[in-house]
């Protein structure tokens, strides 16, 4: 890996990305009819700056606009509004010199060739990566080992399992030595195990001193590989800061959810939650009873009094837990809005 | 310059690879023509045998050789299917599989990878008519002369402003929704036109013009020249001429609809579309 | 009628509604609905012109062999049996191979309905389009060639068609379960078009092949269906008169239908011994 000029490895500013919903016929486009068609902001207004060595996180729910990010930074796509600069280059002046210095991982085990072998597919990218020959099988047999795959490399990919996919196309990523790499939501569909092995895969990468930009809705695996983060919603970046630093914008320790059977005083008793526990974060029906979670620096302080409100307001408590604050709760915090709604 | 050919001869090698792990796929080069156009041509044409004699294609084209006139025909056929199924439908294919943004995403210029598909599909297609011309001529009693190698740089010539061509009917690949039609369609009226399977002067009058238009007419009208003796469209000279002509012009064309189609698409985000 | 075969032709209808509105998706297919039931015959039309060459000699060598100096309508009604025997194969023929690669075969398996529903299904839809395709060759014979067809020989053709149903979709269920059981589709799909092609007469009499030709040519049912509508549209026969042809082609299709439920059912209870339902 030779590293390019120094300056961050990514920096966007002001990156937006305007689509058409609906479709415009034949006969409009030569009837010159104006175009009525609903234009929408997938991504609106990212500005970003990922340092080079860390391995920087976005998350966010299906639809903020995570992979639509990432395909402009990959150069797949080209913003409507914005600049970014990859390794020091315009994305949209300078493509290929981005492309050159840069692995990605946008798809899943479907973009490979599964009649070829991993030898033969990670070959044939090596070419289109421009990887001199002389250097070719070297780089493949390094990716093959950094992923753990040798020992397979001259299976055809269609026996291959969905995990062992998934960690051929990282392979595919790793063939132009990249300093670089942009990873999208690479662990979907793997088993808990696939994912482990897939993380661990990533801190490596971070180990030989590259950087990774990484998409994912998993809050888990943000949290664990991440140095920083960005939140997005809607086409917005709504936070960003270090793991930690985000779950203490909530001002809590601890999360508490209580599953209470309630009755027609629901109103009542959420009033008496928000004052002993200072506000709630999430409120909702469920199955005839009612979940509540709260943010608190101390379930131990809070527990009893919410047992005191729910025996004044002659409602049972079913069920307390007590969890560590989560990326998930900070996510809550801002958007009023789960991850995986 | 010599990373982009490699990068292209890696993705005909790759096509080729696959091919090759489709063995009843491998047969069909060599058998569909035979059974779906050749067969039924010749013996079409052998219902008009007048004495064993095809009388009525010498009147028209200046042969009786009836073997040797489809069976060269064939040759640029399959050209033309080469050029449209695997060249440009091929783009479809690596969108459905989802292979062609990860393609996209290596330095590798797209025009390039698209050229490395109509490589793989012009050696597949020519390896399949070097067997069916040898067929020919031994099981149909095709009488083809060795002045059919003077026609070689012909197919050449021909070849390259088919590529132009294919990187034009890429480009509609890559923005309709469901291709197949258009694709089956025009490859089948190319063909036709290029007097593939008959002489074009029994077309009605208007539709003539439009042949003379086609390089592929003048590769097909040159090769049964040489090889049979027919009596070709225009002059030969003249031939030649336009077929240089056709190569100089179509890539260029064909290219820039190509590279201007690909940064709609960057544009309006449809790469991993299917 | 009992419940169950009410039940089972309730869902043949769901059957049919479902192919219909997977074809509805693409529309531009439905423009190859118009466009090869008359391009394809026309290029061997134009291929029929230049092997005749202007030569009266040539044309008459053609009509004592095929019985029809017509030689547009010769060869459109050959291409027209071809297409349908084409969207027969690509469509009840592969239907059930495509629902085993998509996942939604044992979904389909393990419903109540009859396996027949699951067999025959698609035919039901399809036939209307061959219908269509039939009507626009008839149109373009009579529109660009003013070949006569009286309404009394377009009825005896539909008459044809009818009784040629069971051996062609009989052929479709027979082939749609070798697919199943071997897996390989677009290429099997070629060479049974291509052996249909080469000894059906769709482009030539029969009488052109050799006496083994000939004999294997009369063991498919496409060569009747192509004979006959020739026969009924060019030469004005009866029905009556081609009776035999008729009934060999009845008889044709019970056996293949037979013979294909047969193997179904075996194919079938092989892929529940083996797992293969869900397997591609």
């Amino acid at each position: 890996m030779t590293p390019t000029n120094g300056g961050p490895a990514i920096e966007a500013v002001g990156l937006v990305k305007e689509f058409e919903r609906g479709r415009r016929t034949i006969w409009q486009r030569l009837r010159r009819e104006p175009d009525r068609r609903e234009r929408f902001r997938a991504v609106d207004g990212v500005d970003l700056r990922v340092d080079r060595g860390e391995i920087f996180g976005v998350l966010g729910p299906n639809g903020a606009g995570k992979t639509t990010t990432m395909k402009m930074l990959a150069t797949l796509l080209e913003p409507t509004i914005g600049t970014a600069r990859v390794l020091g280059f315009d994305v949209v002046r300078d493509p290929r010199e981005v492309r050159r210095r840069m692995g990605a991982v946008l798809s899943d085990g479907r973009s490979l060739y599964w009649k070829l072998t991993a030898r033969e597919n990670l070959e044939y990218f090596a070419a289109l990566y421009h990887v001199p020959p002389a250097e070719q099988r070297a780089r493949i047999a390094g990716a093959l080992t950094a992923v753990k795959l040798d020992d397979r490399a001259d299976d055809y990919v269609e026996r291959y399992s969905t995990g062992m996919r998934q960690r051929l196309v990282l392979a595919r990523a790793l063939l132009p030595d990249p300093e670089l790499l942009l990873l999208d939501e690479p662990t979907v569909g793997l088993d808990p195990q696939a994912s482990r092995d897939l993380r661990d895969r990533v801190r490596d990468l971070k180990a030989q001193g590259r950087t990774v930009l990484l998409t994912t809705h998993y809050m888990e695996e943000a949290d664990q590989l991440c140095d920083r983060i960005a939140i997005v919603d809607h086409g917005r970046i709504v936070a960003l800061d270090t793991p930690a630093g985000l779950k203490r914008t909530i001002a809590a320790t601890e999360v508490v959810h209580l599953e209470i059977a309630a009755g027609a005083t629901d109103a009542a008793l959420l009033g008496r939650l928000e004052r002993a526990a200072g506000s709630l974060a999430r409120q909702e029906r469920e199955d005839g009873s009612l979940q509540v979670t709260v943010h608190v620096r101390s379930a131990r302080d809070f527990v009893p009094l919410a047992f005191d409100a729910a025996h004044a307001e002659e409602a049972a408590i079913r069920h307390v837990e007590v969890v560590p604050v989560t990326l998930e709760d900070v996510f809550i915090s801002l958007t009023g809005r789960a991850l995986r709604e | 310059m010599t990373l982009e050919l490699r990068a292209a001869l890696a993705v005909a090698r790759k096509e080729l690879q696959i091919v090759r792990r489709y063995p009843l796929q491998l047969i069909n080069e060599v058998a569909q023509p035979l059974y779906q156009f050749l067969l039924p041509s010749l013996l079409l044409g052998a219902t008009f045998y007048v004495g064993g004699r095809a009388i009525g294609l010498q009147a028209s084209a200046g042969t009786e050789d009836l073997a040797g006139y489809l069976f060269l025909g064939m040759v640029v056929g399959g050209l033309v299917a080469a050029v449209f199924w695997d060249m440009a439908f091929g783009i479809k294919r690596e969108m459905d599989a989802g292979t062609l943004e990860p393609m996209w995403l290596t330095p590798t210029r797209p025009e390039t990878t698209v050229l490395g598909r109509a490589l793989s599909g012009l050696a597949l297609s020519l390896l399949a008519s070097a067997i069916l011309v040898a067929v020919g001529i031994l099981f149909f009693g095709a009488a083809i002369a060795g002045a059919l190698l003077a026609a070689v740089p012909a197919l050449l010539l021909a070849s390259v402003s088919m590529i132009g061509v294919g990187y034009g009917i890429a480009s509609l690949v890559m923005v309709m929704r469901d291709p197949n039609f258009m694709i089956d369609a025009t490859s089948f009226t190319f063909s036709s036109l290029s007097g593939v399977a008959f002489p074009v002067t029994v077309l009605p009058a208007f539709i003539q013009p439009i042949c003379y238009l086609l390089p592929t007419t003048y590769a097909v009208d040159l090769l049964r020249y040489y090889a049979l003796g027919t009596r070709p469209l225009l002059a030969p000279g003249l031939e030649w001429a336009a077929l240089v002509a056709f190569a100089a012009v179509s890539v260029v064309l064909g290219l820039r609809v190509f590279l201007r189609t690909e940064h709609r698409m960057r544009v309006q985000g449809t790469t991993g579309q299917y | 009628m009992t419940p169950d075969l009410i039940a089972d032709l309730r869902a043949f209808g769901a059957a049919a509604m479902k192919e219909w509105r997977l074809l509805r998706r693409y529309p531009a297919r439905m423009f190859g609905f118009l466009f090869w039931p008359i391009a394809l015959p026309l290029a061997y039309v134009y291929q029929a012109r230049g092997y005749a060459g202007g030569s009266q000699a040539a044309v008459e060598a053609f009509a004592q062999r095929a019985g029809t100096a017509e030689i547009a309508g010769f060869l459109f009604l050959g291409w027209a049996a071809y297409m349908w025997l084409s969207m027969i194969l690509w469509g009840p023929g592969t239907a059930l191979r495509e629902e085993q690669v998509r996942g939604s075969l044992e979904a389909l398996f393990i419903t109540p309905a009859s396996r027949l529903v699951v067999l025959f299904g698609p035919v039901v839809s399809q036939i209307l389009w061959a219908l269509w395709m039939f009507a626009v060759v008839g149109g373009a014979l009579v529109l660009l060639y003013g070949v006569p067809i009286s309404p009394l020989a377009a009825l005896r053709a539909v008459g044809v068609v009818m009784v040629a149903v069971p051996a062609l979709y009989g052929l479709g269920a027979l082939f749609a379960t070798v697919v199943l059981r071997f897996g390989e589709v677009g290429a099997l799909v070629q060479v049974v078009r291509g052996l249909f092609t080469v000894f059906c007469g769709m482009t030539f009499p029969i009488v052109i092949l050799p006496e083994w030709g000939r004999a294997l040519a009369l063991a498919l049912p496409p060569t009747y269906l192509i004979g006959d509508l020739r026969s009924v549209l060019l030469t004005s026969s009866n029905l009556v008169s081609l009776a035999p042809s008729l009934v060999m082609m009845l008889a044709l299709g019970i056996g293949l239908c037979g013979f294909a439920i047969v193997a179904f059912r075996r194919t079938e209870r092989f892929a529940r011994r083996g797992g293969s339902l869900a397997q591609y």
